[in-house]
């Protein structure tokens, strides 16, 4: 054969190839038919590729298991807000300055030793002697903290009343396994004992299962028997090996998991605010007139449907999660702060403030173009997807905008330092209104750029808000903290601090065929598997009966 | 005797240039461990301050000017000891390597030799049967073939192979079931769990390793002693593989030296695909991850073998052409 006709073959063939994996072939949802009708298979914990044995709660390389292993005091659902008394039967604030967890009677480790205030006191001397440990920074706040009678009561340093979901949100070790550990911060923890409703079973590299804590104090609350955590969760494995709740952002969510199976529904809630951070401390985003017009300047619905696929809406300019934080919105804020784009008023803002429109370029007085960078992390898809929408929306009202994006750390090296004039960042989504403008907006926490803060990054002053926070630190009064959080969202909305764009979601893909209560938009609490809000989740559930069943 | 100790010389500077580089490269990306640390934990949910003081304190950053961190470094390169990773801590750098290069080492390393004897022994043929179908088949075939990137017909077969008609796993090195262990169960299934990663490897390899011969042996098939030795009659075999063949080889194995060389350095992207725990994936980790100690081991790993495979090629050559030996 002449090699001519064999180069037509071959080019028929790769016609065919392409024809074959462009025309969409449509993947069904095929479970394993070994995993029982109890079982329930999670897409949490990814390996890479394979786990580590790890079940040490504090340690930043945990197995995503810990969380329904070990548990808190008091639990915060981060989509509804709501605080749930978990280890603790009550939180009573008897004073801004003091906090009292009430345990809760009758729980028992799963060793069978029962659970006391003497865990507790381990747990936080813990955390004191291992600063590693202190993710959340909770002896930042404690004075000193005293137990007796079932009780733990924490002195705070300060009257600090928004304290007391962060003290209450480490989860308890115990005390009689943990006593004995040499060193802790490298303890791996493989044989973990918890309070929790799920203890580890069967370890292996590629995946690992849990069984339920028949003895746990909410047992009957507790649908699934086991739970199997698989190390490789590809979209692809989760959409045809018949996951039962997975965490994960799908493009085409229509097309490749509903499509899958007829029992399989999502709920994209939205978790946290992804904005532009404008840096406080330089020209020109030191003027409020500049930073309004940059908001209004923006389309946020073009941004919000070609970031993330029209499954996220626009953001709020009132700072706050819609609608999962909507019980806390100021009723006179105009359109529940959603902020159309309107170029004219944009344009006059940026003239009072000295820049005005010469032909296509936005120039000061000495003809000088209004220029600067964006800066957003390089992988991030959406984020990037989202500021090349905004670099067209800013040089449309005649603004030079360039993007710069570093790798993640570099990012996080950026934002830390304050390097950059716009920085595209995520805010909120800790479930409590203080904490979230608190991070973001808080003074407390103002550096000058070339020094390194994690919070308020965009080195946002305002005394305003800092009397705010200071008075939300020691009110305890329920009509007086919503006016105070309608006071925050005001200031946001009219003082432009961050420029929100979008909101990110929280991914939750779920299968009805065997349990059914899963967070939804009737019912709105959080999808996340990785944190021990999920321990909400794993308590609602219930078995849907099969045919057959008694 | 001069030539090998002025050739060792070389290596001795070159490994030491390798591992200086090794340590300031990672050390020019922007942002440190924790930033890159900091950034995964921000993709959950909010961090603050505290987040990042835990953070620095699990990871125990390096301490020290830039100098001190050096010397350090090469006293870990000399006692091959090289700390605690900081992706995956509290596991240590070596047990991380221990456990991933076994796969690697069976998986790219069986397929590189496979490969490099397959397409060289496909290449002679092809030569020796220049226009005919027996060099137009794997001439067009190797080069179609090589011609997709890796990573593609990677995802071609797992998506046909391993979740549409689903005869072989998606990912992962053996079954979840399966004890790792040296006993023929256990082996079969490694290579079950192996045979996508490996077809992809040896379908995108094959067509360099044929063409490359291929293309050496037709100009030595035309020199003159070549056709002095058919014309003595000598059987076409022993003109094939004994005059043209053994001439032909050395440009394919210089190739073949790097390509060992490189093994132990994975295949990046076959193994992201398929989920393989191999050296691949763990560099891809401690690279997004800024991981120091994990880099520098690997880097390490992967510019010592390419030197050593590098000067081991040079001192073949001497013994198989007499002319490079001065």
């Amino acid at each position: 054969m002449a090699p001519s006709r064999i180069l037509r073959r071959a080019a028929l063939a790769a016609v065919a190839a392409l024809a074959l994996s462009s025309c969409a072939i449509q993947l069904q949802s095929r479970p394993d038919p070994t995993v029982g009708d109890d079982t329930m298979l999670i897409g949490a914990d990814t390996g890479a590729p394979f786990f580590e044995e790890n079940f040490n709660p504090y340690l930043g390389t945990k197995r995503i298991g810990v969380n329904y292993l070990f548990e808190p005091l008091l639990l915060v659902d981060p989509i509804s807000g709501q605080e749930h008394d978990w280890l603790a039967e009550s939180t009573e604030v008897p004073d801004p300055s003091t906090i009292v967890f009430d345990l809760r009677d009758g729980v028992t480790w799963s060793d069978g030793e029962p659970f006391t205030e003497d865990d507790v006191a381990f747990t936080f001397d813990l955390l004191q002697q291992v600063p590693a440990f202190d993710g959340t920074g909770i002896w930042s706040y404690i004075d000193s903290y005293e137990t007796g009678d079932g009780t733990v009561t924490v002195h705070l340093k300060e009257p600090d009343v928004p304290a007391r979901v962060i003290i209450g949100g480490v989860v308890i070790v115990p005390e009689h396994q943990w006593a004995d550990v040499e060193n802790p911060d490298s303890f791996r923890n493989t044989d973990p004992i918890g309070t929790g409703p799920y203890t580890l079973g069967n370890f292996t590299p590629q995946q690992y299962s849990m069984d339920k804590n028949h003895d746990y104090w909410q047992a009957d609350e507790v649908a699934a028997e086991h739970l199997i955590l698989p190390a490789a969760n590809s979209d692809l494995d989760v959409v045809t090996k018949g996951y039962d709740w997975a965490f994960k952002y799908m493009s085409n969510v229509e097309g490749t998991w509903l499509a899958a199976s007829d029992t399989n529904s999502y709920f994209f809630p939205p978790g946290g605010t992804i904005a532009l951070f404008p840096n406080h401390t330089r020209e020109p985003f030191d003027d409020v007139r500049v930073r309004q017009a940059l908001s209004l300047a923006l389309d946020r619905r073009s941004i919000a449907d070609l970031a993330a696929e029209g499954y996220m809406d626009p953001a709020s300019m009132s700072g706050l999660l819609l609608p999962n934080q909507e019980e806390d919105l100021d009723p006179s804020l105009p359109d529940q702060g959603f902020v159309e784009q309107d170029r004219d008023r944009a344009l006059e803002l940026l003239a009072e403030a000295g820049w005005t429109l010469q032909g296509d370029r936005l120039v000061d007085e000495s003809g000088q173009q209004l220029a600067f960078t964006i800066t957003t992390a390089n992988g991030y898809a959406d984020w990037l997807r989202a500021v090349q929408e905004v670099e067209r929306q800013f040089e449309a009202i005649g603004i030079d905008v360039s993007v710069d994006q570093p790798q993640p750390a570099g990012h996080t090296l950026a934002q830390r330092n304050g390097d950059f004039d716009l920085i595209v960042s995520s805010f909120g989504g800790t479930g409590t209104v203080y904490q979230d403008f608190n991070n973001n907006l808080s003074g407390e926490f103002f550096v000058p750029e070339g020094e390194e803060t994690g919070n308020n990054f965009g080195r946002y002053r305002n005394d305003e808000v800092d009397a705010i926070l200071r008075e939300y630190r020691v009110t305890t009064d329920e009509t007086r903290l919503r006016e105070l959080a309608w006071e925050l969202e005001n200031v946001f909305y009219d003082d432009v601090p961050v420029i929100g764009m979008y909101y990110g979601g929280s991914w939750g893909l779920f299968s009805d065929r065997k349990f059914t209560g899963w967070p939804s938009e009737e019912d709105r609490y959080s999808p996340i598997t990785y944190m021990p809000s999920a321990l909400l989740v794993l308590t609602s559930l219930e078995r849907v009966r099969q045919e057959g069943d008694d | 005797m001069l030539c090998a100790l002025r050739k060792l010389g070389l290596f001795a500077l070159t490994l030491w240039a390798a591992v200086t580089i090794n340590f300031f490269l990672p050390r020019l990306m922007p942002g440190d461990p924790a930033d890159a640390a900091l950034a995964r934990l921000a993709q959950n949910g909010p961090v603050t301050d505290a987040t990042r003081a835990a953070i620095e304190a699990q990871l125990g950053l390096p301490t020290g000017n830039l100098w001190d961190q050096y010397v350090s470094y090469l006293q870990q390169v000399v006692t091959l000891d090289f700390g605690v990773s900081f992706t995956y801590y509290p596991q240590s750098v070596s047990e991380l390597v221990a456990d991933a290069l076994p796969y690697t080492l069976i998986l790219v390393g069986l397929v590189t030799v496979i490969a490099f004897i397959g397409g060289t022994l496909l290449g002679v043929l092809a030569a020796w049967k220049r226009g005919t179908w027996l060099d137009a088949l794997p001439t067009i075939g190797g080069s179609f073939a090589s011609a997709f990137p890796y990573f593609w017909t990677a995802l071609l077969l797992l998506f046909f192979l391993g979740y549409v008609l689903r005869w072989f796993p998606s990912s992962g090195a053996y079954s979840v079931t399966s004890d790792p262990g040296l006993n023929w169960q256990f082996i079969g299934d490694a290579a079950y769990h192996a045979a996508l990663p490996a077809v992809t490897i040896l379908v995108t390899s094959l067509g360099g390793w044929i063409l490359g011969m291929r293309n050496t042996m037709i100009s030595t098939l035309g020199d003159d002693y070549v056709t002095f030795a058919e014309a003595n009659g000598l059987r076409k075999r022993t003109v094939a593989l004994r005059y043209a063949a053994r001439n032909a080889i050395l440009p394919n194995l210089t190739s073949f030296g790097l390509a060992l060389g490189g093994v132990v350095g994975g295949s990046l992207l076959v193994e992201q695909v398929f989920g393989y725990p191999g050296v691949g994936y763990l560099l891809f980790n401690a690279v997004i991850n800024q991981d120091y100690p994990l880099m520098q081991a690997m880097f390490l790993m992967i510019t010592v073998s390419v030197l050593v495979a590098n000067f081991l090629v040079d001192i073949l050559y001497g013994v198989l052409d007499p002319r490079t030996r001065r």
